[in-house]
């Protein structure tokens, strides 16, 4: 087993590696950018190095800059993480010229299934099932004939793309010129590649998604599905594993988790990855891309079958064979994650960077934290606005459902807005509860819900607190330490005027 | 002690009539209520009220105080009647909107430049935080005024992108 691994990543995927590092009695090294000196995953880390200013393609995405903090700080592997140069074929290349292990498939695995389009091809050839679509980067132009050919709605994406970053959905061809442009400038800058490609749009899909795991011997199983069916704007913020429909109609687990082996082999592929696939009304699956690294939602999986993911990465990594088989692998119960984003879901999931004033963290039964996040941190502006993603595990979704509600009432994040209290209404909607997903969940949410009204105490009690917060600011204590004692001494001299 | 409140937009009074932590008050003229007060952690107020147990964290933001109860906001403007002005006094009545950043980040793209006429919902430039572009767009018709944003540059919550008459 390696000595020392350099995680080529920051936030919460950082700290969650390194957790994992620290059990296993490996050294960590964390690199980090002007905006991160003070980010949970440099204090946590054992060694760590700067890499450059905040931009990420100054800093996480400089392989050069990478591969020399490895060097100097004597790593012999690096864990990209997901994101930045985690599907970078080149990357992981430059990582096995440099005598460095990459902690993920092989560059040509990645180039496979990294990029979307040669994906399909690999999908096609090994006779998975594919959305139609273009199987190259087009022009505007010939993203016009294709819609006229098969009719709108199209979503166009990019060809390295990830994450909803540089997707557009079009609806007619007045929009399409505006929408390609739009696409091609984010793709550009979030991946140095600015090549669109098109397909049809399945209306009302969900999502759900075969995590699969290989080793370097030729073992290959799959470890159940995950449903990512709540999105905003094509990004997952909820995941549930097993998925509600897949526990109605158990036979589909295999086809799946079959038609992804089928995939992922076609590919040579090893390490963990991911199959992620729609599936229609008629549960009928098509493969949508694969992520050839580690996924964001990994943690509902984890729990759900008891195993540690980083931890067989770096087994595999390092030359080891899968330690199971298929049959081995045992569901129990259900998991749930929510994404914790600094955003208003209220105002367009509007980004909302600034300094964290208050944090209390939810605990207690069947609850697991990944996040990145302290009182006092300002959250950058630079990257993306995950702060955590809270998961729990309970034995059936109705439970995991109200473990998920309390351990959201625990929580609490001052000076920013995040997403905790809608992921509460969601969780008390019923169609969520029916088990009743798709990936336009959330816009159908937004029209049919009426946010719940406070019951009329709250007010009272909102007005007093904030009648005696004021009547103790007026006095200007000193310190924090002073207002917590003052301020009820400035209650009394106020009524003393 | 008396204030004038604005709770989510709906004004009122409150005047309390005995200090925390054994806390008497009276709401819009209504029969006096008993609670008591304690604030375990700065900003955060443990409220007894009638048995039952209440955690508010008020936070101070530009725009006055947000209170939150279990999940629930409250947006609130309070003053000592001897010196409020209420800061949604000036919101409304001028002629000329302003195209604000509603959170920081980096201007990436300016769509209009003064004298142009812009419709509602016209997008009036396009800012970047987080790797998200969001547009700002018009609420209203009308002629641009001025512009301040500048393509490239960075601005904080608040800041004006341009004015529209």
């Amino acid at each position: 087993m390696f000595r020392k691994v350099l995680i080529a990543n920051r936030g919460e995927i950082a700290v969650r590696v390194m957790r994992t590092l620290r059990e296993m009695g490996i050294g960590s090294v964390a690199v980090y950018s002007d905006a991160d000196r003070t980010s949970m995953h440099v204090r946590m880390a054992d060694e760590a190095e700067h890499i450059g200013p905040a931009p990420s393609a100054e800093s996480y995405l400089r392989i050069d800059r990478i591969l020399d903090a490895a060097r100097k700080h004597g790593a012999e592997a690096i864990h990209p993480g997901y994101g930045f140069l985690s599907e970078n074929a080149d990357f992981a290349a430059a990582c096995e010229d440099a005598g460095l292990v990459f902690i993920g498939p092989s560059a040509h695995s990645i180039r496979a299934m990294g990029s979307k389009t040669a994906a399909r091809q690999t999908a096609i050839a090994a006779g998975t099932p594919v959305v139609p679509g273009t199987d190259h980067g087009v022009t505007a132009a010939e993203a016009r004939d294709f819609a006229r050919q098969h009719g709108y709605p199209i979503l166009l994406k990019a060809v390295a793309g990830g994450g909803g970053k540089g997707m557009r959905r079009v609806d007619r061809e007045a929009d399409l010129n505006a929408a390609f442009r739009d696409a091609a400038s984010e793709a550009e800058r979030s991946f140095k590649n600015p090549e669109i490609y098109v397909e049809c749009l399945i209306e009302k899909p969900r999502h759900i998604e075969i995590q699969l795991l290989g080793d370097r011997h030729g073992n290959m199983i799959h470890l159940g599905e995950r449903e990512c069916s709540i999105q905003r704007r094509h990004q997952k913020v909820m995941e549930e594993c097993p998925s509600a429909l897949v526990a109605l109609h158990p036979e589909m687990r295999q086809a799946m988790g079959e038609a992804a082996i089928r995939a992922a082999r076609a590919a040579g592929y090893y390490n963990a990855g991911t199959v992620e696939f729609l599936v229609d009304r008629e549960r009928r699956f098509y493969f949508l891309e694969m992520n050839t690294r580690l996924q964001v939602e990994h943690p509902v999986t984890e729990l759900a079958t008891g195993l540690d993911l980083v931890k067989l990465q770096l087994e595999i990594a390092a030359g080891g064979r899968l330690p199971f088989t298929q049959q081995d692998v045992a569901f129990r119960g259900w998991a749930l994650e929510c994404r914790i984003y600094a955003e208003d879901p209220f105002n367009g999931f509007l980004p909302y960077p600034g300094k964290l004033t208050r944090l209390t963290r939810p605990l207690g039964p069947g609850v697991r934290l990944d996040g990145c996040v302290y009182d006092g941190w300002t959250v950058p502006m630079e990257y993306d606005p995950l702060l955590a993603k809270l998961a729990v595990w309970a034995g059936t979704r109705e439970e995991a459902t109200a473990r998920m509600i309390r351990a959201l009432r625990e929580y609490d994040v001052g000076g920013i807005r995040t997403n905790i209290g809608f992921f509460r209404q969601i969780l008390e909607d019923p169609e969520f509860r029916g088990g009743r997903l798709h990936t336009a969940f959330i816009d159908e949410f937004f029209a049919r819900h009426q946010p719940p009204d406070p019951p009329p105490d709250f007010a009272a009690v909102a007005a007093l607190a904030a009648a005696l917060h004021t009547a103790s600011r007026n006095g200007q204590p000193q310190s924090p330490e002073a207002a917590r004692n003052s301020w009820r001494d400035l209650g009394r001299s106020e009524l003393l005027r | 002690m008396k204030f004038y409140t604005v709770l989510n937009g709906r004004p009122g009074r409150i005047e309390i009539l005995a200090p925390a932590p054994e806390c008497r008050f009276r709401i819009d003229g209504e029969p006096e209520l008993a609670a008591h007060v304690e604030q375990p952690e700065p900003g955060v107020y443990s409220v007894l009220m009638d048995g039952r147990s209440y955690e508010a964290r008020v936070e101070e933001t530009p725009n006055g105080l947000v209170v939150v109860i279990d999940g629930f906001r409250f947006e609130t403007e309070i003053a000592d009647p001897r010196r409020w002005v209420p800061a949604s006094a000036g919101r409304a009545g001028t002629g000329v909107q302003s195209v604000a950043a509603p959170m920081p980040g980096k201007v990436v793209r300016v769509l209009v430049a003064p004298g142009d006429n812009v419709t509602a919902g016209q997008g009036i430039a396009v800012v970047e935080a987080m790797k998200m572009q969001n547009e700002m767009k018009a609420t209203r018709p009308g002629r641009v005024l001025t512009v301040t944003a500048r393509e490239g540059a960075t601005v904080a919550a608040g800041d004006v992108l341009a004015t529209i008459e």
